[in-house]
């Protein structure tokens, strides 16, 4: 036995551990969590697939071989590289046509005089739908080899747009880039709608269980409530987290192990991003007041309906006034200081996604974050108080909603 | 010598109990010894489940004091309880071993002594093979089983039993009445919240019955029957309420 010094925190512990468990054996919570890196491995898998058979097909068309006819009026085509290829040339268009039309020769490529103006026409033995791409191939390459060869290596590059740009920004003396500067206060943002997103639902319906069950008065005899709630909660946090894990490690494990076939890379070091300590102090006072404001909302809701079904109906609700904002998202980055981005920063319900938007794009002010952050968490206090206020007096209320009144008396 | 007077372990003093306007309980005072069974009955409506959920903190009282061992329940009172409530249920989607040691483990058990009692229980009540199961795969009345296993796995010193047999069969009405007889000789004190007569007759040391809120008769068994010309409880019983009680007429609270 236990000695009633240690019981509370003991009891959360014994909360955290019971509700992890139990949905980890939840088939629902693997499927939510693996058809993310599911759906990715499918993803990668087919654009990997479509990328080497792109590129096969089209290292086969190139060096594909066929009887070919050539009118150069350009006199781009460099003749050399006609002859490598087994080209004969024609004197005239029609002549070339005919000779496709006869069979016999496989292909009759017609270079016009102003290549800028009009196309170069491509007449040739019909092979199928998606073999027949290899006549513009073969025209295209060998119109664009020819001309590459006469001008210089670095003209080339700029010709081909193979040329990298690099802006550097300066703000307040001291080099900024903006987006770079985004990283990792933005960081909350996801990590926020990452948690709600996937766990709202669950928020709303962890008290409805215990009255569907009928197993609450037993519960409240033997836990606070308090600590019921707060260990609810908090197991809430670590599974969400557990679930970050699950859809993270496998799309960093295929990261590592295929970025060379998928040639993908980090568009930045992750060494360069940086680290801005008084916003990402705010972003995570802003991310826990809005957390723990939804957070607090969502059980009270649970608490205060007899039914899981009941609970649902409010997520709609509750959902729309929160993402509404992401709707105004260029607003709220573009005019940080309009009525209606201040409007959304400040009220509550609204207010975590502009706050935490604004925050990783720089243009919420250190004040104004602290105020905002306040309001938010004294609303998640008094969430969590009418949360637990509800959970105690409201959970043996089977059928019943409980009134409003019930709650100050 | 003078024998030692039991000292109560239950005191209900004043207590009033008010929904919106509607007066539930109206200044309700009686005690409840330690060691002793106790029998609170009453017709459906009358204010029994109230008191309890009073007396364990669920319901805040309008007014008045109730007591165990000298203050307001809470969680973190000295007094080992098992509760088996009037509405009752468990976690019907995890296994019965869970759930056992869950319960165990909130009322200050170490959970690998919730999980050895709950083994042992379930191996006495004929559900060791069930450990695993989970509640809704159950019948009814192993549910039962499992319920009164969590009810008493902390050994409690206050056993209360709200309208224990409702929905029980023979078999668990029997579990029920040792799983009462072992509380007793091992001097816990039993509530039973109640309407059947026949089982406080036979269990009950003493017993107060409540009418409308407050007590239409309180003593022990001999002492109320002998105030009312030694009838039997059934028939005291249909005396107070009148025999509309016997159809279920009433309201519940």
């Amino acid at each position: 036995m236990r000695y009633k010094g240690e019981s509370n925190m003991f009891n959360i512990g014994t909360v955290i551990g019971f509700e992890i468990k139990r949905t980890l054996k939840k088939k629902s919570f693997w499927i939510g969590a693996l058809s993310v890196p599911a759906l990715l491995i499918g993803v990668v898998f087919i654009i990997w697939l479509s990328n080497k058979s792109a590129s096969e097909t089209s290292d086969q068309f190139k060096n594909e071989r066929y009887s070919l006819v050539v009118l150069d009026e350009s006199e781009r085509v460099n003749p050399a590289l006609l002859s490598q290829f087994g080209a004969q040339t024609v004197e005239n268009k029609q002549k070339g046509i005919d000779q496709v039309e006869s069979g016999t020769t496989d292909a009759f490529f017609y270079y016009p005089n102003d290549v800028a103006e009009n196309p170069v026409e491509a007449y040739a033995k019909d092979t199928g739908m998606f073999e027949n791409s290899k006549y513009q191939a073969v025209a295209e390459m060998l119109l664009e080899e020819s001309v590459a060869a006469t001008v210089n290596p670095a003209d080339r590059e700029v010709l081909r747009g193979n040329v990298a740009y690099e802006t550097t920004t300066y703000r307040d003396g001291e080099e900024y880039n903006p987006l770079l500067h985004m990283i990792a206060p933005g960081i909350f943002l996801v990590l926020f709608y990452f948690l709600i997103a996937m766990f709202g639902s669950q928020m709303l319906t962890s008290t409805t269980e215990e009255k569907e069950n009928r197993v609450i008065e037993m519960l409240l005899t033997t836990i606070e409530a308090k600590s019921l709630i707060v260990g609810k909660i908090i197991a809430l946090i670590l599974l969400a987290f557990i679930q970050a894990l699950v859809v993270i490690l496998p799309i960093l494990v295929l990261y590592l192990l295929f970025k060379d076939q998928l040639n993908f890379s980090l568009p930045v070091e992750l060494s360069a991003i940086p680290i801005d300590g008084e916003r990402m102090a705010l972003g995570a006072l802003i991310f826990i007041g809005s957390y723990g404001l939804f957070t607090g909302l969502l059980v009270a809701i649970g608490a205060a309906v007899p039914t899981a079904k009941e609970a649902n109906g409010f997520l709609g609700v509750v959902f729309m006034l929160l993402f509404a904002p992401l709707y105004a998202v260029s607003l709220i980055i573009s005019s940080p200081d309009s009525l209606a981005v201040q409007i959304l920063s400040y009220f509550p319900l609204t207010a975590p996604i502009p706050l935490l938007l604004r925050n990783a794009a720089g243009t919420l002010p250190l004040s104004e974050g602290l105020v905002a952050a306040a309001i938010l968490a004294v609303c998640a206090v008094i969430a969590m108080w009418v949360a637990i206020r509800l959970f105690r007096y409201g959970a043996i209320e089977y059928s019943n909603r409980l009134s409003f009144k019930t709650l100050f008396k | 010598m003078t024998k030692a007077q039991p000292s109560p372990l239950v005191e209900v003093k004043d207590f009033s109990m008010k929904f919106g306007k509607t007066t539930v309980i109206d200044s309700l005072n009686f005690e409840i010894m330690k060691g002793e069974t106790f029998g609170l009955l009453g017709s459906n409506g009358s204010g029994k489940t109230t008191t309890i959920r009073a007396l364990l903190g669920i319901y805040k009282p309008t007014e008045g004091k109730l007591y165990i061992e000298n203050k307001a329940y809470t969680v973190d009172s000295d007094v080992t309880l098992g509760y088996l409530p009037e509405e009752r249920g468990l976690y019907r989607n995890e296994s019965v071993l869970d759930v056992m040691i869950y319960f165990g483990t909130l009322k200050r058990m170490r959970p690998n002594e919730a999980k050895e009692w709950s083994l042992n229980y379930l191996k006495r009540v004929g559900l060791f093979d069930k450990a695993n199961v989970k509640i809704d795969k159950l019948s009814g009345g192993q549910q039962q089983k499992v319920q009164l296993g969590v009810t008493i796995m902390n050994h409690p010193k206050l056993l209360i039993l709200d309208e224990p047999t409702k929905g029980f069969d023979p078999v668990n009405r029997r579990l029920l009445m040792d799983i009462i007889e072992e509380r007793q000789a091992d001097g816990a004190t039993v509530v039973l919240v109640t309407h059947h007569m026949e089982e406080v007759e036979k269990l009950c040391d003493r017993l107060i019955l409540l009418k409308d809120g407050s007590a239409a008769a309180y003593g022990t068994v001999e002492q109320v029957r002998a105030a009312h010309n030694n009838k039997s409880l059934d028939d005291i019983f249909v005396d107070v309420y009148g025999h509309h009680a016997l159809q279920g007429g009433e309201q519940h609270v």
